[in-house]
């Protein structure tokens, strides 16, 4: 699965277009993280814990993404872009969405 | 040296699944038994999870190396420990303090009742809620990724 930012392939020519798909998720990390992620902000520096969840978020968004491109038999997704916000405090929302298509 | 096996079909089966690459005419008995066998379910998310780890390819940062070395260090885990244990501590004492008081407080009966209920309806939710994280964990293979 080609997935690209760009709207189309250099090389390729796209055969079908699918339409949007997408894939989203919201994902928390536990209590205890938290704690140790309000102290690291006390004291500056980077916050692995959430950048850990920003990055479960980003994978499985686009993981869902494939597996919707997929079901509708694309093998690429172009315009791929991501799109954030937030649903909860100490929560991460990731939206991943993009054209899915079939290439030549 | 030891032998090498041959993967099994359900592994074989199980890489394909993950990959995206079950043909269509296996994908619905596999997703059938996928539903009824929490080993198959749980050996898919292992695939899934190197997945997503091969395409990671972004070498380790300096930074990586300290913070292992940190999380060795004996003064660091002594705190982590300690820091851990009092909080514990700290959250089952002020509950049991609650329950104590609710319960020897002087307020009417069906007022102790309805608190009561009130703390164990969060605590039962809360029980069932970790249940069911940690039921699913080891079908999560996005826990594994770090950055």
């Amino acid at each position: 699965m080609i997935i690209t930012t760009t709207d189309a392939i250099p090389g390729r020519e796209v055969e079908q277009v699918f339409g949007l798909v997408r894939g989203t998720t919201v994902r928390a990390r536990h209590i205890g993280k938290d704690i140790l992620a309000l102290f690291k902000i006390l004291v500056g520096g980077e916050v692995t814990e959430y950048t850990k969840l920003v990055a479960e978020c980003r994978e499985q968004a686009i993981d869902r993404m494939i597996a919707e491109a997929r079901e509708l038999g694309g093998d690429a997704v172009v315009g791929f872009r991501f799109a954030t916000s937030e649903v909860a405090k100490a929560a991460a929302e990731v939206v991943a969405y993009g054209t899915a298509v079939k290439l030549k | 040296m030891a032998p090498v096996s041959e993967p099994t079909r359900d592994e074989l089966q199980a890489m394909a699944y993950a990959d995206g690459e079950l043909p269509e005419a296996e994908r619905p008995e596999f997703e059938t038994r996928l539903a009824q066998d929490p080993a198959l379910g749980r050996q898919v998310s292992e695939y899934l999870a190197l997945a997503i780890l091969a395409r990671q390819v972004a070498p380790p940062e300096p930074m990586d190396h300290e913070w292992a070395r940190l999380a060795r260090d004996p003064l660091q885990r002594m705190g982590f420990g300690v820091g851990w244990l009092l909080l514990l501590f700290a959250s089952f004492g002020i509950g049991g303090l609650g329950v104590y008081g609710i319960v020897g407080a002087d307020m009417a009966t069906p007022a102790k009742v309805v608190a009561l209920a009130l703390v164990g309806g969060f605590l039962s939710l809360l029980l069932v809620t970790l249940r069911g994280r940690l039921r699913t964990l080891p079908y999560d293979p996005y826990e594994k990724v770090q950055r």
